[in-house]
């Protein structure tokens, strides 16, 4: 075998791999997509035993009707708005709270400083169920002695969602102050800013891509939240996530529906993922390398 | 020294809303859980938690009691959550290696299929699971479909009830899992030196050698961080078992995450829960003192 066939055989693997691994993450999708396509009966009415009646790739009529009912038999926009308030609440508290933070562990020198990055990390391994109980009754207690509702309120659930999401946050933010200089801190502040008067404006505009990045993190982690969402929200918060269910009933499978609700309630965050795809990855990157 | 004082003052501010965070929505939340775990709390003694009768290990006892019917419950759903780990996290490491390895390579649309293969792991995970427990139906579904057009099956399974609920949220899982590892391990390969290659072909080695030789050795870090991760999520696991089997599996696929949703907020017994909750964190805590431990002696 000649160097040159050797290459060709190489090549062709090469692709034939790809091609394999690209139909096993759009295959799902492919079959989304033509779900919500098709119509419910169609869908129902499919048998895997019978011939004629297998479910098939192509819907045999393709409607509309599924997008345009999205909202009828589930109130999935009232879901969406919820979503999308607590998921923006929760982008904003945690960008405050974590520029802060990172600022903090990134530019100072400072006594327990490790102790406060063992602190952040080790929050990550608790799982979200050993919280949930407590939080359950800390909500009923504040609700019960204080007056301050925080079950199914919007206010309770970015609480919640900001804690889970600024650990990562603050060490992905530190992490990209790192890489700013810090000559330009003191370039500042011997043009006569002061410390903060330096991060906010000199250093904050120099870390927008790393402040975006850790701001869509925790959208997207808030959006799609299911364990603490399932207890806490209730009639007026519920979020998407959680109203997907709603599609399946015990009277009723409304499969179409659910599959082009599916792909309206993936629209934000692939929209956000994609704007932000580069910031995002070498966040993820060194969040897993040097966390 | 003036500096340093100075930094000392000024340090406490920007930390302090993290630190406040921190304290009451994690740390004192998980103190005050570990507390319930001694208490029988339940619809009763919840209006006023602090009068609850104190119990003790009575919950502890309870869950590991194999007689009873928590305890049978909470071990079995132990039993599961490993099972589900020692299948999925092996293999999304080895997919998301394999897939790695590929897409290192040069081929005409790399950056696109890199973008296309984290579809998955960018997607909410209430759409993924939703998508799998259609394609897991039994009559409309597409996996009994193929293994009907494949001839593999004469009479379409039922997936989601029973036995075979948990290898369907295994599926799930790991196509929802390995885009991760893959992202992470593209990262370590892409950093390894083009100079390691070039002098191990000087010296003959042909490529199964270079990748033994070299691109393991030099991927073993970041892999051993990303199992150790993928294995503390393992224990997390929710959203999966929730969304494709509701928040009763069934004994086969119950995890101690349903479980302890369900028993505490359906049979309202919230110290049983917390007691359960406690155990799956110390589980974790252990796992991840012993695995930091072993990297250290490694690297010494």
């Amino acid at each position: 075998m000649t160097f040159k066939t050797r290459q060709t055989i190489n090549q062709i693997l090469v692709y034939l791999g790809v091609f394999v691994v690209l139909v096993a993450v759009l295959g799902p999708y492919m079959w989304m997509v033509s779900g919500s396509f098709k119509d419910n009966l169609e869908v129902q009415a499919s048998d895997v035993t019978k011939k004629g009646l297998e479910p098939s790739w192509i819907p045999r009529k393709i409607i509309f009707d599924n997008y345009r009912d999205v909202n009828k038999t589930v109130r999935i926009l009232d879901y969406f708005k919820n979503s999308i308030i607590i998921s923006v609440g929760t982008m904003f508290t945690s960008i405050v709270i974590s520029i802060l933070a990172g600022y903090g562990l990134s530019r100072f020198r400072f006594k327990g400083k490790n102790l406060f990055t063992v602190a952040v990390l080790s929050t990550q391994m608790f799982p979200g169920i050993a919280f949930l109980i407590p939080y359950f009754i800390l909500f009923s207690f504040f609700n019960r002695n204080l007056g301050i509702p925080l079950k199914d309120t919007y206010l309770g659930m970015i609480i919640t969602y900001t804690s889970f999401a600024l650990p990562f946050c603050i060490l992905m933010l530190r992490n990209f102050l790192d890489s700013v200089p810090f000559e330009i801190d003191e370039q500042a502040q011997i043009d006569g800013c002061t410390k903060t008067g330096a991060l906010f404006r000199v250093i904050i505009p120099l870390s927008t891509p790393g402040i975006a990045a850790v701001g869509i993190y925790s959208f997207i982690m808030a959006w799609n939240e299911i364990l603490f969402a399932s207890v806490l929200t209730g009639r007026e918060t519920k979020p998407v996530s959680m109203g997907l269910l709603e599609y399946i009933t015990a009277q009723a499978s409304r499969w179409a529906q659910m599959m082009a609700a599916c792909i309206v309630v993936s629209i934000p965050v692939l929209i956000l993922f994609t704007a932000m795809q580069k910031q995002i990855v070498e966040g993820l990157v060194s969040g897993a390398t040097k966390g | 020294m003036k500096k340093a004082s100075m930094h000392k003052t000024n340090v406490i501010w920007f930390l302090l809303p993290a630190i406040f965070g921190m304290l009451f929505v994690h740390f004192i939340p998980i103190l005050w859980g570990i507390y319930i775990s001694f208490l029988d709390l339940d619809l009763y003694t919840i209006a006023s938690p602090w009068t609850a009768p104190f119990v003790g290990f009575g919950n502890y006892v309870q869950i590991f009691t194999s007689g009873m019917d928590v305890g049978t419950k909470f071990i079995r759903s132990l039993w599961n959550v490993i099972f589900f780990g020692i299948i999925t996290v092996p293999a999304g490491y080895i997919i998301g290696l394999a897939v790695a390895l590929l897409l290192n390579q040069k081929f005409v649309g790399r950056n696109l299929v890199r973008g296309l293969v984290l579809l998955p792991y960018i997607t909410p995970d209430s759409v993924c699971y939703n998508v799998w427990r259609f394609i897991f139906q039994a009559r409309i579904g597409l996996v009994n479909k193929i293994l009907m057009d494949l001839n593999l099956i004469k009479e379409p399974l039922i997936w989601l009830v029973g036995e075979r609920g948990i290898y369907a949220v295994m599926v799930a899982s790991i196509w929802k899992g390995w885009p991760f590892a893959s992202l992470i391990l593209l990262a370590g390969l892409q950093s390894i030196p083009h100079e390691l290659y070039e002098a191990a072909r000087i010296d003959g080695a042909n490529k199964w050698q270079q990748f033994i030789n070299i691109t393991f050795p030099m991927l073993l870090p970041i892999s051993g961080t990303l199992l150790l991760l993928s294995s503390i999520w393992n224990f997390h696991a929710f959203n999966q078992f929730y969304v494709m089997l509701s928040s009763d599996p069934g004994a086969g696929a119950d995890v101690p995450s349903t479980l302890i949703l369900r028993e505490a907020f359906s049979n309202l017994h919230y110290g049983l829960g917390s007691a359960m909750s406690t155990v799956l964190m110390a589980i974790i805590m252990i796992m991840t003192v012993i695995s930091i431990k072993a990297r250290r002696e490694e690297v010494h």
